[in-house]
């Protein structure tokens, strides 16, 4: 049996199987209109007063929810600048660091650069003072073993004619020295 | 001993040697004495020690110079000994030369030689020295073989030096 078929009006009837009589149709609506004018006189206030209470506890809970939100935002925006300046405060101190380093490293270099001028200059006094003492040791250990050899040597090398010739060339010389 | 002391035994034995007309020879040969006594010292040693008895020191000095000295000499010597002034010796003859150089008009000029000089080097060597100097000059001659070769000539306060030392304490000290 098809859906039209079930709603097509049965011939036999006096009225339509679905809708009710016209008598019951009028008895049922004064019915209706007598129920509701009851309900809207007696039981609307409290509907209202109800539906009012319940608008202002919604009216709260959005207020408490607004001022949670803005509270909230407010602690973000104080979280959110507390993080800026921590930020700020750290590109601070790094900046200061980097500062006082390259000041320590700029510091470090112009010493250690004085201390190893110190360090040339002394290593290179000292290797002239070696070098000159020991030329100076050379030298004086060369005229002591040349004074020994001499004095070893000579008075056997000065004979006699040479003895005489000093003589002679000191007699000449003093001759003529006026 | 003090400079009057000296001068005053160098005046003494001075005059006992003009007096007994050897003046030249003793003051020349107590000079010879005088430079001995500076470059010996255990002769200088013998002669002023004190605890050698007078007499032997007196001995001494006659064993050394007797025979090769005059008599005046050797007596001269030995009464300087003899009275404890052994260690001014060579002070009081270097008045006495000096003094016996004033008294002929010359000026004494000691000359320090390697080898010994003969009497014609002394006399040109002499002449040379008063040349230079302008004085006349009282030649005494010491053999020093410390000078090694040459001459060195001192005439007053002028040194003349000729010689192979001082030549080679110059190298030394260049070196």
């Amino acid at each position: 049996m098809s859906l039209f078929s079930i709603l097509a009006a049965d011939p036999a009837e006096t009225h339509h199987w679905l809708f009710p009589e016209t008598a019951e149709i009028i008895y049922g609506g004064i019915a209706s209109v007598l129920v509701i004018g009851a309900l809207v006189k007696f039981a609307g206030p409290q509907f209202t007063k109800f539906l009012n209470a319940r608008t202002e506890r919604i009216q709260k809970e959005l207020d408490a929810s607004a001022n949670d939100l803005s509270a909230a935002q407010t602690d973000a925006d104080g979280i959110r600048q507390a993080l800026g300046d921590i930020a700020g405060e750290r590109a601070r101190l790094l900046a200061e660091a980097n500062t006082q380093a390259a000041v320590v490293l700029a510091d470090g270099r112009a010493r250690l650069t004085v201390e190893i001028a110190e360090l040339e200059a002394r290593a290179t006094a000292d290797i002239k003072t070696a070098a000159a003492r020991g030329s100076d040791e050379l030298r004086a250990e060369i005229g002591r073993v040349a004074a020994i050899a001499v004095d070893a040597v000579l008075p056997t090398v000065l004979d006699g004619a040479t003895q005489q010739t000093l003589v002679e060339n000191f007699i000449s010389k003093v001759g003529a020295s006026r | 001993m003090s400079d009057n002391r000296i001068e005053g035994y160098a005046r003494a034995l001075f005059e006992i040697a003009r007096a007994e007309g050897s003046l030249d020879e003793v003051e020349d040969e107590l000079f010879r004495l005088a430079r001995t006594l500076e470059s010996n010292d255990a002769l200088r040693n013998a002669l002023t020690d004190e605890k050698i008895p007078v007499a032997r020191r007196q001995g001494i000095v006659e064993d050394l110079l007797g025979g090769k000295v005059t008599g005046t000499s050797v007596q001269l010597v030995s009464m300087v000994v003899g009275s404890g002034r052994g260690r001014d010796l060579p002070a009081i003859i270097d008045k006495l030369v000096k003094r016996a150089s004033s008294a002929k008009q010359l000026e004494v000029a000691q000359v320090r030689s390697a080898v010994a000089l003969t009497a014609d080097q002394q006399t040109r060597l002499a002449a040379a020295l008063a040349n230079a100097t302008g004085k006349e000059v009282n030649l005494k001659v010491v053999v020093d073989p410390s000078v090694i070769g040459g001459i060195v000539a001192t005439v007053g306060d002028t040194v003349i030096d000729g010689s192979i030392r001082t030549r080679l304490d110059n190298v030394k000290s260049r070196l």
